[in-house]
C-alpha cells in the first residue's frame, strides 16, 4: 500500500480563526470568523460552511453574516453534538478549519427588483439572516420588504439588538412574535402563522423566504399559499444530516435532492409533493 | 495487435502467476458454502473461475471500506490530504460488476471531483470474465442489460471450454497479453464459438422481472406510496447488508481518530449505509428517514430513480447480492413483481 | 500537564474486562505514557482514594453495591462502564429471570439469610455514566478509542447499527449461509465483528441496537427452524435488564 500526499483534495480546509465569540442564548453561541491571510469566504447569502475541528470532526454550519461583510463571516452554533460541543468550548483566537463555502443559496439575482417576504421561525433566522443583511446593505435594489420572526419564548430570540433594527427602519415592515411571554414582552404572542395573514402584499411581485424547523414548514407554507404567491416564487432552506458537503457520502439526500449540492435553498415548486423533503 | 486473442486452460495458471510476480492480483476465491470472495492470488489454481457474485464486489477495492483523507497535526495547525492506493489486477470481474464499476465512476467523476477514487481507479487494472449462463435465481442481469459485455475492462476473458478468447479493449491490456507471452491470435472458428455463445446466452437470459428494462423507471416513479415497503417494514432488521454488498451503493461517513499521543492522528471514511438507523439523523435529534420502510424505500429509489434522473443509467446491476444476502429473505425480484402487481 | 489518575473497580463479574487490559501487550506501553494507573487490583498491590477516571467493571447487585458506586461516582471526574455486566447488567442479568428468594435459596442454600441481593442493574440505572465500553469482554481497539475520547473530553458514540455491517467489511460468511443462527443482526456494532471473524457466532453481548427489529429478527429465525425459545434465550442471555429501561420508559408514557 503507497501513501502520499494530495496537494488537491475536496477535503483540505482552509486555516481560519476566531475573532470574536460570545454566547448568545443558553444554547446558541456567536463566532465571527476570518479565513487567514485576508482572504474573503466570498459566499452567496443561504449557503454553509464544513467547520473543521482537528481530532474531533467537521460540522455544517450555516453562514449568517451577509457576503457585504468582506473580511470576515459569521456562524451560531447550538451545541447539539461532539464538534459543535467543542466548538462550544472555543474563544477568541482559537484556530479552526473550513471548507466551502458549499451549496445553492438564495437566487439574489431573481430576487432583485422584487418584494420580499422574509418568515423566519427560532433557529432559521441565522441562515435567513445572510439573506436580510444582504437585502438591508442593498436595499434600493429590492422592491418591499416584510421580515416576519418567530420563537419561542423572549430569550431565544438571536440577533435582538440587529432585529431592534430592523423593526425600526422605515424601508422594512417588521414583526416578531413569540409562542409564550414572559412579563417584559411587549410583541405579538402567538405561532409565526398567525402574523401572514395580516401582511398586506402584491403576491405578483412577492418572493416568500422561509427558514426554519421542519414542523414550522407545513403551517407556514399553507399560509403564505393563501396569499397566493406563485410556487416558484416561494423559497425553502432545509437541514440534513452532512459529511461531505460535495453531494457525494449520501447522508442528507432528500428523494432525488443532495442537500448539501441542489440545496439548501430550495424552491418550493421543486419539492413540493416531495414527501422526504416537507 | 488482434483484438481478440486464445489463451489455452492450460497455460492460465502461468498467465496469473507471471502476472502476480510483477503485482498484486485478485481474483474470486472459494470461501466454502457457495460464497466466494475478491482475494490476494499468486496462482491461477487458487482461482474459482465458476462463481456466483463475491460478498463484497470489486468496490472495496475502488472505495475502500475504510479509507484516509486526511492527517493532521493540532500543535502545528496542520491537516494534509492523503491518498493510499495500490497498483493491482483484478481477474475474474463478471459484467454485473464491470457495470458497478460504472456507476461508481460516473458519481465519483461528477464535479467535483473526488481526487483519492480517480487516482485509485487509474492504478487498477481490470480483467473481465464472461458468464455463460445465470449463477442462482437471485440474478436480475438481463433486465438492467448487465448480462453481456459493454465496456469497462482492460480485457475479458470468455470461457470456450479448453481456452478462454480473450477480448483486448485497451492498450494497457494488449500490454498485459504481450508481456504474458502465452497468448496466441484468434483464428476465425474461435471467434465463430464465441458469437455463437453469446447468440445462446441471448436464448438462456430472459428479463427476469415482469417489468421491461424501459419501464422499470415507470414503476418506480410511482412508486413512493407504494404498500410494499410496509410488508419490507415488518421483514427488515436493518442489517445493512444489502447496502454494503450492493456494487454501487457509495455512501461514507467521515469520522476522526486521534493517535494515542492525542496530537497527530487521521480524518477517514468507511462506507455507511442508509439502512442504519441514524444514518439521517441530524444533531438535534430527528431522524429523517425513522422507518425501515422509509429506508428500505430510499434504496430501491437509489437504484431504479434518482440515478436514472441523473445519470440516464439504472444504478442496479442485476448481481443479486442484495437479496441472496438478506436474512430476511427480501428479494429485489420479488419486491420489483409486488410493485408492479400493484399498478395493474 | 501531570497525567490523569486513573483507578480500576469491579462488582459482580468475572475480572475478565480487566484481564483484557493487562493482556494489552505493546499497546500498554503507549496507554501507561498517558494515563497514571493508581489503582489496579489485578495487576498491582497500590491502592489510591484520589482519582480523576474510574474505569468499573461489573453489574450492581446488593444495596452494598449501590453505595460503593454512589461514593466512587462522587469522586471520580469521569465514569466509564467497562464491560457488559457494567453496560448492559450482562451475563448477571440472568438472575433477573427468577423470583430474588428462589435464587438465593437456590445459590446459598441454608445461609441464603446471611445474603441480601437486588435484581441486576447496569451502572447507568444508578448513577450517571460517561462512557460505555461494551462487550464480553471488551475488544481492547474500542477501549482504546474510548480512552482517547475520555481523555480528550470528547463523547464517546456507540455505534447504533447491527455488527452485521461490521461483519459484512470483514467479509465473513454470514452465519445464516452456514445454517447457524447469530445474534448480530439486533446486536449493536464496535467489535468489529470481532467473535464471527474467528468462528463463533454473535452472543449479542454488546446489547441490541436501539430499535432492534424484533418481529423481523423473529421472522428470520423461524425462517431458519429456530425455535422461539432459543430466541428468548439467547436475546436473554446478556439482555434481560433491557427490562429495566423499557419498564421506565413505560414510566414516562
Amino acid at each position: 500500500m503507497k501513501r502520499i500526499e494530495l496537494k488537491e483534495s475536496e477535503y483540505i480546509v482552509a486555516p481560519a480563526k476566531i475573532l470574536e465569540a460570545r454566547m448568545m442564548t443558553a444554547q446558541e453561541k456567536y463566532f465571527k470568523i476570518a479565513l487567514e491571510g485576508g482572504v474573503s469566504l466570498d459566499h452567496e447569502p443561504g449557503q454553509f460552511v464544513m467547520v473543521s475541528l482537528l481530532g474531533i470532526g467537521e460540522a455544517p454550519i450555516s453562514i449568517s453574516s451577509s457576503p457585504t461583510k468582506r473580511s470576515y463571516f459569521e456562524l451560531v452554533v447550538r451545541n447539539a453534538g461532539r464538534v459543535t460541543n467543542a466548538l462550544h468550548k472555543m474563544e477568541a483566537g482559537d484556530s479552526l478549519g473550513i471548507r466551502g463555502p458549499f451549496g445553492r443559496g438564495f437566487p439574489v439575482q431573481i430576487l432583485e427588483g422584487n418584494d420580499l417576504l422574509f418568515v423566519a421561525g427560532g433557529l432559521g433566522v441565522v441562515p435567513l439572516r445572510s439573506l436580510i443583511n444582504f437585502v438591508i446593505d442593498n436595499r434600493r435594489d429590492f422592491g418591499k420588504v416584510h421580515i416576519l420572526l418567530g420563537c419561542k419564548k423572549p430569550a431565544d430570540l438571536l440577533f435582538a439588538n440587529e432585529i431592534n433594527d430592523w423593526g425600526k427602519r422605515l424601508d422594512v415592515n417588521f414583526s416578531c412574535t413569540v409562542d409564550k411571554a414572559d412579563p417584559d414582552w411587549k410583541g405579538n404572542i402567538g405561532l409565526i402563522t398567525s402574523l401572514i395573514p395580516g401582511v398586506n402584499l402584491n403576491p405578483k411581485r412577492t418572493f416568500a423566504i422561509v427558514v426554519g424547523p421542519p414542523i414550522m414548514y407545513k403551517f407556514v407554507l399553507l399560509e403564505i399559499l393563501k396569499k397566493e404567491i406563485p410556487e416558484k416564487q416561494i423559497y425553502v432552506s432545509l437541514e440534513r444530516h452532512m459529511k461531505c458537503g460535495i453531494g457525494k457520502c449520501g447522508h442528507c439526500q432528500i428523494a432525488q435532492y443532495y442537500c448539501c449540492k441542489d440545496g439548501p435553498v430550495f424552491s418550493y415548486d421543486q419539492i413540493k409533493g416531495n414527501k422526504e423533503a416537507l | 495487435m488482434q483484438q481478440f486473442v486464445v489463451l489455452k486452460k492450460e497455460n492460465f495458471d502461468a498467465f496469473i502467476s507471471s502476472l502476480a510476480q510483477t503485482q498484486k492480483v485478485v481474483a474470486p476465491v472459494s470461501r466454502g458454502y457457495n460464497n466466494f470472495s475478491f482475494q490476494e492470488v499468486i496462482s491461477g489454481k487458487e482461482i474459482s473461475l465458476k462463481y456466483i457474485p463475491t460478498i463484497l464486489p470489486p468496490k472495496k477495492y475502488f472505495l475502500p471500506p475504510r479509507e484516509t483523507l486526511t492527517a493532521y497535526n493540532k500543535r502545528e495547525n496542520a491537516l494534509n490530504a492523503i491518498l493510499e492506493y495500490e497498483k493491482m489486477v483484478i481477474f475474474g470481474v463478471h459484467t454485473c460488476d464491470l457495470a458497478g464499476i460504472q456507476c461508481l465512476n460516473m458519481v465519483f467523476v461528477d464535479k467535483p471531483k473526488d481526487i483519492n477514487y480517480i487516482i485509485r481507479k487509474n492504478k487498477i487494472a481490470i480483467i473481465g470474465l464472461e458468464c455463460n449462463d445465470y449463477c442462482d435465481e437471485y440474478a436480475s442481469c438481463c433486465v438492467v442489460e448487465n448480462h453481456l459485455p459493454n465496456g469497462g475492462y482492460d480485457l475479458f476473458f470468455t470461457d470456450l471450454g479448453d481456452a478462454f478468447i480473450v477480448h483486448i479493449n485497451t492498450m494497457l491490456g494488449e500490454e498485459l497479453v504481450s508481456k504474458a507471452a502465452v497468448f496466441k491470435p484468434a483464428d476465425a472458428k474461435t471467434l465463430k464459438s464465441l458469437e455463437s455463445l453469446r447468440q445462446m446466452k441471448r436464448s438462456i437470459f430472459k428479463d427476469e422481472v415482469n417489468v421491461k428494462h424501459e419501464n422499470l423507471k415507470i414503476l418506480f416513479d410511482s412508486a413512493f406510496e407504494s404498500k410494499v415497503w410496509e410488508d419490507l417494514n415488518k421483514r427488515c432488521v436493518a442489517c445493512g447488508n444489502c447496502t454494503n454488498v450492493c456494487p454501487t451503493c457509495y455512501c461514507f461517513d467521515i469520522i476522526d481518530e486521534p493517535n494515542l499521543d492525542l496530537n497527530t492522528g487521521v480524518r477517514y471514511r468507511n462506507w455507511d449505509s442508509c439502512q442504519n438507523e441514524p444514518f439521517a439523523k441530524v444533531a438535534g435529534n430527528e431522524n429523517f428517514r425513522k422507518e425501515r420502510s422509509q429506508r428500505q424505500r430510499h434504496r430501491y429509489m437509489r437504484k431504479f430513480k434518482y440515478p436514472v434522473d441523473k445519470y440516464s443509467r439504472y444504478f442496479c446491476t442485476g448481481c443479486g447480492r442484495c437479496s441472496r444476502t438478506c436474512m430476511a429473505k427480501i428479494k429485489l425480484k420479488e419486491t420489483i413483481n409486488d410493485l408492479a402487481k400493484e399498478t395493474k | 500537564m501531570s497525567k490523569p489518575k486513573v483507578a480500576f473497580f469491579d462488582f459482580s463479574c468475572c475480572e475478565g474486562c480487566q484481564l483484557q487490559v493487562a493482556n494489552f501487550g505493546e499497546a500498554l506501553l503507549d496507554i501507561l505514557g498517558l494515563i497514571d494507573v493508581v489503582m489496579f487490583r489485578e495487576v498491582m498491590s497500590e491502592k489510591s482514594e484520589v482519582y480523576d477516571v474510574a474505569i468499573v467493571e461489573g453489574s450492581i447487585t446488593t444495596t452494598h453495591d449501590v453505595e460503593r458506586i454512589k461514593k466512587i461516582r462522587a469522586t471520580a471526574k469521569v465514569l466509564i462502564a467497562y464491560g457488559s455486566c457494567a453496560t448492559i447488567g450482562g451475563i448477571n442479568g440472568m438472575k433477573n429471570n427468577f423470583d430474588l428468594e428462589d435464587i438465593k435459596q437456590y445459590v446459598y442454600k441454608q445461609d441464603a439469610k446471611y445474603f441480601e441481593t437486588i435484581p441486576t442493574h447496569p451502572l447507568h440505572k444508578i448513577v450517571k455514566v460517561d462512557y460505555f465500553v461494551h462487550g464480553c469482554p471488551v475488544y481492547q481497539p474500542e477501549f482504546v478509542k474510548v480512552l482517547k475520547c475520555a481523555l480528550a473530553g470528547l463523547s464517546y458514540v456507540v455505534p447504533d447499527y447491527a455488527v452485521c455491517v461490521e461483519c459484512r467489511f470483514n467479509e465473513n460468511v454470514c452465519m445464516f449461509d452456514k445454517g447457524i443462527s447469530c445474534m448480530g443482526p439486533v446486536t449493536r456494532a464496535g467489535c468489529n465483528s470481532w467473535c464471527i471473524n474467528n468462528g463463533n457466532i454473535c452472543y449479542g453481548c454488546r446489547g441490541m441496537v436501539s430499535n432492534p427489529a424484533k418481529n423481523g429478527q423473529m421472522d428470520i429465525l423461524k425462517k431458519h427452524n429456530i425455535s422461539l425459545d432459543w430466541v428468548e434465550n439467547k436475546m436473554n442471555m446478556y439482555n434481560k435488564p433491557r427490562e429495566l429501561d423499557i419498564d421506565e420508559q413505560k414510566h414516562k408514557g
